[in-house]
């Protein structure tokens, strides 16, 4: 039997860190990339700059450099607006920059760039006369958006969004570098102690893969979902 | 009826699209019971015409009246456009149109795909709506496919299906683009016999059409357009029967 050597709990614990950290990024990477989709399509230059801003800047920066930019950049914006409360209206509260925070922000603030594209390119698959019908019959745009051209762009956005998740799985285990005790962390950790890496690595390998499976497993469901109507 | 309001009339409508000049100067006036069809050759503006009726299209100069409600529009950067988008959704909702490529919503199925607009559009209930759009299929033949997905249906289906859908918004005016031009020749009998059909209980119908025997035996007035104008405009009987300018003569000459 595999001997843990008393690590496995923390083990445990570290792997629901990172399914949390994960899902939480996830989300927040889908909120910010469907609004980059749609300021990226908007009409208004401003909007369409920011977004290509966004993307430009997040998706030419290496991850890493970005965590790093984001967690000390993010403790130093706190300070400051408890120096602000406390000088101007002499509110005495300490804010700290929970790590974990940091850590969903910031790989949610990068995954949203590449959702951003995935769902741009996917609205753009959505055929043009299925969105004319649904003016033509008096739906005010929200209810196009929402009724129409919504479910029908996720089944074409599903496979690159499944992709991205992919990603963002494994990018969390760069949290450590912020002091997030993830379970690449612990089993790194464990490895040091030990002098016996391959007990502590290979697990959290197979851990990834069971995550990586389960999820993929949900896609093809959501997959399945989303192509109904449009044969097999 | 002098006194029910004119339910769509178009005056002077124009359209450029960069450098070409589609529509110069149209005007039409639908009353009801009236079934109007526009022809012409491709690229007459025949389509984007129908299209600047219900604003798919926004015309760079002409005014439009709904139920006798006037549009109103501003000019902006990105060229002239409704003053008020809930008015253009308001009188949309009064005008449903039927498209060349059905554009039934792919994902929904035939039956919701009919009872969409009436219940988000129009506040209808699910259960109101439903009995309604049951009551249509059988119209258009098709309450054993209430269940299927337009890509599970052939053309003619899916086009009497969308016929559906947009009576079930009980229309002011029904808009048909090119209803039959996709479909394969054996299949554009059945779409033809349900629009007629509409026409004789007194539908109100613009129909944008290459079917010369629907423009002759069914429309109350014929218009024919060229280049962006009315070449020529009046009953059936005269436009076709008696056609005046070459254009139109050779338009109607047999092909073969």
């Amino acid at each position: 039997m595999l001997d843990l050597q008393g690590y496995g709990p923390r083990l445990i614990e570290g792997a629901g860190v990172t399914v949390q950290l994960a899902v939480l990024s996830l989300l927040l990477a889908v909120f910010l990339g469907l609004l980059t989709a749609i300021a990226k399509m908007s009409r208004h230059w401003f909007l369409h700059r920011i977004a290509t801003l966004y993307t430009t800047v997040i998706r030419g920066v290496p991850d890493l450099v970005l965590m790093l930019l984001l967690f000390y950049g993010g403790q130093i914006g706190v300070n400051a607006i408890s120096d602000m409360l406390y000088d101007h209206f002499d509110i005495d509260i300490y804010f700290s920059f929970d790590a974990f925070a940091a850590g969903v922000l910031t790989i949610g603030f990068i995954f949203g760039a590449y959702m951003g594209e995935t769902f741009r390119g996917a609205f753009m698959a959505v055929d043009n006369g299925q969105i004319e019908a649904g003016k033509a019959y008096g739906m005010s745009s929200v209810l196009v958006f929402r009724r129409i051209r919504f479910p029908q762009m996720m089944r074409h956005a599903l496979p690159g969004l499944s992709n991205n998740w992919m990603v963002l799985l494994k990018t969390t285990a760069l949290v450590s570098v912020i002091g997030l005790t993830d379970m690449v962390r612990v089993a790194a950790e464990a490895s040091r102690a030990t002098h016996e890496p391959f007990v502590f690595l290979v697990p959290v390998a197979v851990a990834y893969l069971l995550i990586a499976s389960v999820t993929e497993w949900i896609f093809a469901w959501l997959q399945k979902r989303y192509n109904v109507g449009y044969g097999e | 009826m002098a006194d029910t309001p004119t339910p769509l009339e178009v005056r002077n409508i124009k359209k450029r699209f960069g450098d070409t000049e589609v529509l110069k100067g149209l005007s039409l006036q639908a009353q009801k019971g009236d079934v109007i069809t526009l022809i012409g050759a491709s690229g007459s503006g025949k389509s984007t015409f129908l299209r600047c009726m219900n604003l798919l299209e926004q015309p760079d100069d002409g005014e439009l009246f709904v139920h006798g409600e006037r549009i109103a529009f501003k000019y902006t950067k990105h060229g002239r456009e409704p003053q008020d988008w809930k008015q253009v959704v308001r009188m949309r909702a009064k005008l449903s149109m039927v498209f060349q490529s059905f554009n039934l919503w792919a994902h929904m199925t035939l039956l919701e795909n009919i009872i969409e607009a009436p219940v988000h559009v129009l506040g209808k209930s699910k259960r109101e709506a439903t009995e309604h759009a049951m009551s249509l299929l059988e119209r258009v033949g098709l309450t054993h496919r209430a269940k299927a997905y337009p890509a599970q249906m052939s053309g003619g289906q899916q086009q009497r299906g969308a016929i559906a859908r947009a009576l079930a918004m009980d229309p002011e005016v029904m808009l048909f683009d090119e209803p039959t031009s996709a479909l394969d020749p054996e299949l554009v009998g059945d779409v033809l016999k349900v629009m007629r059909d509409l026409a004789n209980e007194g539908r109100t119908m613009i129909v944008v059409t290459h079917e010369m025997s629907f423009a002759r035996d069914v429309s109350s007035k014929v218009v024919y357009l060229h280049q962006g104008l009315v070449e020529e405009a009046g009953t059936p009987e005269e436009v076709l029967g008696n056609p005046q300018s070459p254009r139109l003569k050779q338009f109607l000459a047999p092909k073969y």
